[in-house]
């Protein structure tokens, strides 16, 4: 699992130099720094035993819950959003960790459940563990990661065991849900985004320009790739969010086809790695910690390059460990930490 | 044991779901190889369009000067707004701010950017000769909206307005047709319309050149990648003479009508004039729909150009040429004399004169001093109408002039062929009469008068009028004329002016030899006099005539339509015509050129 982790931990750190040139910060070095302390975090929370997070599991969640009610109200407010501290020079993103809390506290609370099936009621707090959260997040507001709680409690029920008869009323539910969302709560430049898919051309330098210019950039990348740095699409800024969202496009771009199949084979690898410690979990905490992480990191990844290949919609979901953002790296190297410990103890648990 | 039976079902699910996430990440690896390695050369290209932009730099055109080298047409230098649609962040805004600047409206300019299509990288003019003020608002405006920018561009320019708008004519945007033909053209250039600056459009546009530069997605330019100068047009001379073009608009007036003049040894024209006239500034920016409807609803229709579109009946300035072809046929001699009592009964049908009490005896000289209809009927019967129309066609009626201007109308000789052909009813002989005196199925424009009269001028050759010089498209056709012959005739016309009887003695003053017309609008009944009309009903006027007699150096054919009589009112304004002319002539050293 290291293995993945710092190859894509290297290419990130490549891709951000490359992009710092255009964006114009030193994102470098702060990745870099991100990069040395999410390693450091992942090896240490290894080493903590499984117990011990399942009983730390409900003080962190309220912590978090805490940190997440407290931003809303004295967090800095930056485009349009307010969900982050400012400590000295530093930015941190409550809602990232918030993820982790949640994941910890559901997967504790199913490791103590037993049974094939989760009761009504027993769904019912799984859901609201993980709702609490979302709807907090969803207050300052950030869509973008709301959306990544979708899975953690998707995937927390499924494990838990479902009928199926819940699972189409919830679709069905979602379905309307989604209907109503589309006439009456999603903005106009939202509906653009989803519309350019169907129609690429449709708007092509309005809500169809990111679109665009990433299947530009991927696209011209080629078998091997245009050069680290050389890529027409990024040096030129026609690419937007070169840093966060659409960083994979400036990998895919500089590196080629070549490039872009080592990056995703380094997060198959990934995926592999928290599936074989979902498969020697002892216990059901385990099991669950690992598949609901693993959920979390697949869906990240998934929707991101759908979105940067021009698949899905424009969502403003980062592609873990790659995109720039200190809040997130951590928070993903400690989820991996904690999976990974899940692996170490697979011996000890008996 | 036990523990794991019980996960058993858990890791059923979770199998499941890594599975859908390995599938999903599948996907998405086709979906990368099928952009990379697929259709990796398309997105390259794309890359390329996007970093690439063509700016198209237009040609200067040509100016056009008259043959003193004033000049006709030329270009004022205006400043214009550069739009680059796709740099806009919010195209609303900036076509709002284009809109409150004054140009035009929130609405048309939608409309043009729709029309014009984002595909095309390239900037489109969204409005052009702007104020000072404009400018101003703009470059205060400028970080706000980078995708606007003021550019120096030109505008065309007529200084002689309205007394040369036909004639010279004006320009039109490229249409749609030419430029899917021509997809490398400006969709903002413009190409000759009408008159000179169509018939001369390629000499006069110059190629536009191109620019490559390398565009940032901010639209800063980052470089010049290669450029192709444009060429300028180049400068034209034509034949026309802008002052006599000047004088020939104050002599009509407010009347409709047309002048058409030419050198009569050369076929040179001097003067192509057409009234109402309008003013081609009109077409120089953009041509409001008001401004257009006006133009085209305007019951004078000021956009027709009478001088080569309008054709009429000639009356009797056709005279001179049956007399000719009486002449040349010995049909008659010059001492050849009819009674004219007034009028004449052929077909049962009784051909008036146009004098009342008739002419009484009159030999040829006199029949085209004092335009005797009967003496021409009697003419006409013996050449008849087959002889007719072979001696029209010889002198050029019934076909275009070769001036090379694609407006320009054939006229008409009627015959029975194409009586049959065209008309499609029977010929009557009673309408052979009516083309003896120039009445009934016979048309022509002033150009085409002026070139006939040309020959009668020159000694018997046809010449070609043009505008433009260049020998080798101006051919001139010697028609075998007798000189004796044609001497009877031009003296006849002498005698037009300077006889006791002639139609035209209000020019008398002049050195000028030529023949009045009355062409009917409506046939006058018995008891009917021509005072008698509405106005819109009147004849039309003619004069055709040149001047000196003995050295003729201009042919002018004017008409005046619906002016009345032809001596009346058509001889005196050609007269003032003869005037400038002729004073100019003298002003310059060693005669005109």
């Amino acid at each position: 699992m290291i293995l993945a982790v710092v190859g894509i931990l290297g290419a990130s750190l490549v891709t951000q130099h490359a992009v710092s040139e255009v964006v114009g910060t030193q994102l470098l070095a702060r990745q870099l720094l991100w990069s040395c302390a999410g390693v450091l975090v992942l090896l240490g929370l290894s080493r903590v035993r499984l117990d011990l997070y399942a009983q730390i599991a409900p003080a962190v969640y309220g912590l978090a819950l805490i940190a997440l009610v407290a931003v809303l109200f004295v967090g800095e407010a930056r485009a349009g959003t307010r969900g982050w501290f400012a400590v000295g020079p530093l930015t941190l993103q409550p809602s990232e960790f918030a993820r982790v809390a949640t994941i910890l506290m559901v997967a504790a609370w199913l490791g103590r459940r037993s049974g094939a099936r989760l009761s009504l009621r027993e769904a019912t707090v799984t859901a609201g563990l993980v709702a609490l959260s979302a709807v907090l997040v969803a207050a300052e507001p950030d869509l973008g990661v709301t959306l990544t709680y979708l899975p953690v409690g998707a995937a927390a029920l499924w494990l838990g065991g479902v009928p199926r008869w819940a699972w189409i009323v919830m679709i069905v539910v979602a379905l309307v849900a989604g209907a109503a969302a589309w006439h009456s709560v999603l903005k106009p430049f939202q509906k653009e985004r989803v519309l350019t898919l169907l129609d690429p051309e449709r708007d092509p330098y309005g809500a169809g320009y990111q679109v665009r210019q990433s299947k530009i950039a991927v696209g011209s990348g080629g078998v091997v790739g245009q050069g680290v740095g050389r890529g027409s699409q990024s040096l030129l800024r026609y690419l937007p969010a070169q840093h966060t969202d659409f960083a994979f496009a400036v990998w895919a771009e500089a590196t080629g086809f070549v490039g872009a199949t080592g990056l995703m084979l380094a997060y198959a690898l990934l995926l592999y790695r928290i599936g074989m410690a979902a498969a020697v979990a002892e216990n059901r905490l385990g099991l669950v910690l690992a598949i609901l992480v693993g959920s979390w990191l697949a869906f990240q990844v998934v929707v991101n390059l759908g979105m940067v290949l021009g698949l899905l919609p424009t969502t403003g979901i980062t592609l873990p460990l790659f995109s720039y953002g200190g809040s997130s790296l951590l928070s993903t190297c400690a989820a991996l930490g904690i999976v990974q410990s899940v692996w170490r103890h697979r011996l000890v648990n008996q | 044991m036990e523990i794991r039976e019980d996960l058993a079902p858990v890791r059923r699910r979770a199998v499941i779901l890594l599975l859908v996430a390995f599938l999903a990440l599948g996907a998405l690896h086709m979906r990368v190889a099928q952009l990379q390695l697929v259709a990796g050369d398309h997105w390259r290209r794309m890359a390329e369009n996007n970093r690439l932009r063509r700016l198209p730099l237009s040609a200067v055109r040509g100016t056009i000067y008259d043959r003193r080298g004033r000049i006709l047409a030329d270009n004022r230098p205006t400043w214009n707004l550069l739009l680059f649609p796709d740099e806009a962040h919010n195209l609303d805004r900036t076509l709002l701010f284009v809109a409150n600047l004054g140009v035009s409206d929130a609405a048309t300019l939608h409309d043009r950017v729709r029309r014009r299509g984002v595909d095309r990288l390239a900037p489109m003019l969204i409005a052009d000769d702007l104020s000072w003020v404009q400018v101003a608002r703009v470059r205060a405006h400028q970080s706000d909206h980078p995708e606007l920018s003021v550019v120096a561009g030109f505008r065309r320019h007529y200084p002689f307005a309205a007394a040369t708008a036909h004639a010279v004519g004006h320009l039109r945007l490229v249409s749609e047709d030419e430029l899917a033909a021509e997809p490398e053209l400006d969709p903002d250039a413009r190409v000759g319309a009408t008159g000179i600056e169509a018939l001369t459009d390629d000499f006069l546009r110059g190629d536009a050149g191109e620019r490559w530069v390398v565009v940032s997605a901010l639209g800063r330019q980052l470089g010049v990648v290669r450029e192709r100068p444009a060429v300028s047009g180049k400068d034209l001379a034509v034949t026309l003479d802008a002052e006599l073009q000047q004088v020939a608009a104050a002599a009509l007036g407010d009347r409709a009508g047309a002048v058409a003049a030419i050198e009569p040894r050369t076929g040179a024209v001097r003067i192509l004039y057409s009234a109402p006239s309008f003013d081609p500034e009109l077409f120089t920016g953009r041509l409001s729909p008001v401004a257009w409807a006006e133009l085209v609803d305007d019951p004078r229709h000021p956009l027709q150009d009478r001088s080569l579109q309008g054709t009429y009946p000639p009356g009797s300035t056709i005279k001179p040429f049956f007399a000719l072809a009486g002449l040349s046929d010995h049909l008659v001699t010059p001492r050849t004399t009819v009674t004219c009592t007034g009028s004449l009964t052929l077909y049962g049908h009784r051909f008036r004169c146009w004098r009342r009490g008739g002419h009484g005896r009159v030999d040829m000289l006199q029949s085209i001093e004092a335009s005797c209809d009967v003496y021409y009927y009697q003419l006409g019967q013996k050449l008849g109408i087959e002889g007719m129309a072979r001696w029209l066609a010889r002198f050029g009626f019934g076909r275009r002039s070769g001036i090379g201007l694609p407006s320009e109308a054939s006229g008409l000789i009627g015959t029975p062929e194409w009586s049959r052909r065209v008309r499609g009813t029977p010929w009557y002989p009673g309408e052979a009469v009516s083309v003896s005196i120039g009445q009934g199925p016979v048309l022509a424009t002033a150009l085409q008068l002026a070139r006939a009269y040309a020959a009668l001028a020159n000694g018997g050759r046809l010449v070609t009028p043009h505008l433009v010089v260049g020998a080798e498209d101006a051919p001139v056709i010697d028609l075998g004329i007798d000189p004796a012959d044609l001497e009877v005739v031009t003296h006849g016309l002498e005698l037009v002016v300077h006889g006791n009887h002639g139609t035209a003695r209000s020019l008398g003053r002049l050195p000028v030899a030529g023949k009045t017309g009355t062409a009917q609008v409506v046939r006058l009944a018995d008891g009917v006099d021509s005072s008698d009309l509405d106005a819109n009903l009147q004849h039309h006027a003619w004069f055709v005539g040149w001047a000196p007699i003995d050295d003729p150096r201009l042919v002018v054919a004017l008409i005046v339509e619906h002016g009345g009589g032809g001596g009346s009112v058509a001889a005196p304004t050609a007269g003032a015509i003869f005037e400038a002319a002729l004073s100019s002539d003298r002003s310059v050293p060693g005669g005109a050129g």
